[in-house]
């Protein structure tokens, strides 16, 4: 009750406004989604694998061009010029599934990374950071406890380590979110608990709002403050995850969102 | 009734196994038939014929008889030619791994900066590796003169259209999760092949450079056919003296040469890879 | 919490700054590889001098080339197609050498050492000498033409291919080989029926990539008299006609692209 009454009073960091994303005349990933983000909470959006979870996060950082509607970050409009997109892509730290640590590179050099975007080319060409990039990548490496492995490669690192160090290049960027598509799904169940326990520990210490798309329900329950639900490129539940009943489940993966529109007129 | 349809589906298989498999026999006889007409017309048309070959035998025997035993006071001689042989190696290779690097970024279609300049550096590319380094040594020795200086510059052009070739190759083909990974943390354009595209090619652009200078060092031992300098040169000298005797070090030595270089190069390429 | 990190960090700082500090040797190896390197530059008459003033010459002797001059396809289309055959014939001969000495010197088919070893030789010997010698070597015995092209290419090719068969060979799964052998397949059996069909499409691949490679050697090999387009180029540019020169070396150009496409398209088929 406490946590509820805290998030609705939270200033809203992220809105995102009738968002399409269709690929040709066949194909629509995104089917007009609505939906705001509160500063600071744990936000899993629930789905199948294939209901455009990872499409909608590719469109909020702008990896993947919407075709239509609106995201506003804070007061900014992120689907605004493409000049801003450096800027504002800082603002938003990725995680993916399959890690996508640049293999060949140390883990500290990967978690610099991060810093990229804060410097210009010229700076970066020799790959060589200032002091106080480097201070910003250790401590964040830190935070994941990975700071002893900071000059292996990164390749010669476990699965779950190699996911923290990327939640470390994430948080590298100081960014106000974190989008997190599918971070444990190529990982074992004890592992993957690991990985979210961090996750969601180091982004409450430092106040980042995160976002992490999952398939399993177990885990939505065990972390998530707000869950959304998506199915066939719609969000087709909002709520928190007593409120994760059957019926929910049914119609986040069973049921065909347009069937139930039909049945509704 | 079911084990009837079972049956007569299978006999309807059967017969369309052997339908396929004639089909396919005839089509393969069809391509073997066009494949030794063209080998027999292209044997005429160049005047290859085993009795030809028979004929030969003798002169081919009477050349080699000649050639031995090889003049190896001749050593002596040759041993400024072998260095220069691998310095116009080492350097038209370091040239052509220089000029490479630029090259194959704007020649791969995910670094480069528009699809007009990725289709002009590839006509370039192939250009360069068309052209063979003993017809760009024979054009730089008219344009600069005789002397090693050519064979270092047609060395380092066909290697460049290798080398830049494979190179953006491997760039097109490296993983895109590593390079949307620094897209995302908002790195520009050139951040994000430093950091992302870069450290994926390197172990085989180092290992395929390698191998480009063990194939340098061997085409610089026959640059000096043209006047470019190398062994090359001191081969057909001697043969145009008739010295087969000292043609015969020159070859020997070419020989070895090339074996120790084949052994060491292979032996770094395994150390990198 | 916080000063924690910090502190933590810290240390990992000092690491780096270590790791990162530049020891006399590093120095020592640089200067070594570039007082090498000088040497080398020094030795084949690299310098700057000499590149600056060579650059805009050679510039103007491409420039000479265009534009090219077409009438002579007249004169050059013979030699051209006689090119592509020395290279196809060439791929062939490579073949027949290379396949024979490539089993005898593959561990899987061949028992004995000795016998591996001897034609491991012989295929070192045939690919460390280059076609252009080769091709001197076949002129001085069977006299000019592209019959001494053909077979040079064979020799060089043939030792070439010949140690790509043996690896392929070598490499192919040995499961099937196993049970092949498991069947009481006699030795032949198991080679036709568990080693040829493994490797083959891995041969038909690399006999077309050397089949490229072999039109671009093809055209040079004119040049010690071994028939094909060699000949006219050298011609040409012994007489200055940069804008003959500029006319084959396009056709030259035309010939391995259209060799390459028709070669990926083969490629693609394959698999």
């Amino acid at each position: 009750m406490l946590m509820t009454a805290s998030t609705k009073t939270a200033p809203i960091v992220l809105s995102v406004r009738g968002l399409t994303k269709s690929y040709g005349n066949d194909v629509h990933a995104l089917r007009g989604i609505d939906t705001d983000v509160q500063e600071g909470e744990f936000l899993v959006i629930l789905g199948p694998s294939g209901a455009g979870k990872s499409t909608l996060m590719r469109c909020l950082n702008r990896l993947v061009e919407p075709t239509e509607g609106k995201i506003f970050h804070r007061d900014q409009e992120v689907t605004g010029k493409r000049r801003d997109l450096r800027a504002l892509r800082r603002q938003f730290g990725m995680v993916f599934q399959q890690f996508n640590l640049v293999k060949r590179l140390s883990v500290l050099t990967n978690v610099l990374t991060g810093r990229l975007a804060y410097r210009s080319t010229w700076r970066s060409l020799f790959y060589n950071f200032s002091q106080e990039d480097k201070r910003i990548a250790i401590e964040c490496l830190a935070r994941v406890n990975l700071d002893h492995k900071a000059f292996q490669r990164a390749d010669t690192l476990s699965g779950g380590e190699q996911q923290r160090v990327a939640i470390a290049r994430a948080l590298a960027q100081q960014p106000s979110i974190i989008l997190a598509d599918e971070p444990v799904a190529s990982l074992d169940p004890k592992i993957a608990r690991q990985v979210l326990t961090y996750l969601k520990q180091v982004s409450r210490e430092l106040g980042i709002t995160v976002l992490c798309n999952l398939h399993q329900v177990e885990y939505t329950r065990e972390f998530a403050e707000r869950i959304i639900g998506m199915s066939r490129g719609k969000v087709v539940f909002e709520g928190t995850a007593a409120d994760l009943d059957d019926e929910v489940l049914h119609r986040i993966y069973y049921r065909d969102p347009d069937e139930e529109e039909d049945q509704g007129r | 009734m079911n084990s009837v349809t079972f049956e007569s589906a299978v006999d309807a298989a059967l017969q369309r196994e052997v339908e396929v498999r004639r089909r396919r026999h005839l089509k393969l006889a069809g391509w073997a038939l066009l494949a030794a007409a063209a080998l027999w017309y292209s044997a005429a048309q160049i005047k290859l014929s085993p009795a030809a070959l028979v004929s030969g035998i003798p002169f081919m025997w009477d050349f080699i008889t000649r050639l031995f035993p090889p003049d190896l006071s001749y050593l002596a001689v040759l041993g400024d030619a072998t260095i220069e042989t691998v310095q116009i190696a080492i350097w038209g290779t370091l040239l052509a791994i220089l000029m490479s690097i630029p090259l194959s970024f704007l020649g791969a279609r995910n670094t480069t900066p528009h699809i007009v300049v990725f289709h002009l550096t590839r006509l370039l590319l192939n250009a360069l590796r068309a052209i063979n380094e003993l017809v760009f040594a024979l054009i730089f020795v008219s344009a600069v003169g005789l002397g090693p200086f050519a064979g270092v510059l047609a060395v380092a052009l066909h290697a460049t259209g290798m080398l830049a070739k494979f190179c953006a190759e491997e760039i097109e083909g490296v993983d895109k999760g590593q390079v949307e990974a620094q897209i995302a943390t908002g790195a520009s354009r050139m951040q994000v092949i430093l950091f992302g595209v870069t450290p994926q090619i390197i172990p085989q652009f180092i290992g395929y450079a390698i191998y480009r200078l063990d194939v340098s060092i061997r085409s610089a031992t026959v640059l000096g056919l043209v006047g470019a300098g190398g062994l090359g040169f001191s081969l057909i000298q001697t043969m145009k003296l008739f010295k087969y005797h000292q043609t015969a070090t020159c070859i020997l030595v070419i020989f070895l040469l090339v074996l120790v270089s084949d052994w060491i190069c292979g032996r770094l390429r395994r150390k990198v890879i | 919490m916080a000063i924690d990190y910090q502190s933590r960090a810290q240390s990992v700082l000092d690491e780096l700054a270590q790791r990162q500090t530049w020891r006399f040797r590093h120095i020592v190896y640089i200067a070594l590889a570039a007082a090498f390197l000088v040497w080398c530059a020094d030795g084949v008459d690299l310098r700057p001098a000499e590149v600056t003033r060579a650059i805009p010459i050679i510039a103007d002797y491409f420039g000479r080339m265009a534009p090219p001059k077409w009438g002579f396809v007249e004169t050059i289309w013979q030699p051209a197609v006689e090119t592509l055959y020395v290279a196809l014939w060439g791929n062939v001969l490579a073949t027949f050498v290379g396949l024979p000495l490539g089993l005898l010197a593959a561990s899987t088919v061949t028992r004995s050492g000795v016998l591996r070893n001897g034609a491991m030789a012989v295929l070192n010997v045939l690919r460390s000498i280059s076609e252009l010698i080769w091709a001197i070597l076949f002129v001085a015995a069977v006299g000019l033409g592209p019959f001494p092209g053909a077979l040079a290419l064979g020799m060089n090719y043939g030792g070439i291919l010949g140690r790509l068969y043996a690896e392929a060979i070598e490499n192919v799964d040995k499961g099937p080989i196993e049970a092949m052998e498991a069947t009481g397949a006699s030795r032949l059996q198991v080679i036709l029926f568990a080693v040829f069909p493994q490797a083959l499409p891995q041969f038909v691949t690399y006999n077309l990539y050397w089949f490229e490679v072999g039109v671009r050697s093809a055209t040079v090999l004119g040049m010690v008299g071994a028939g094909g387009i060699g000949f006219e180029l050298i011609t040409a540019i012994r007489l200055f006609e940069w804008r003959e020169v500029g006319l084959i070396l396009l056709f030259i150009l035309g010939m391995v692209t259209i060799i390459d496409f028709a070669s990926t398209f083969i490629r693609s088929r394959l698999y």
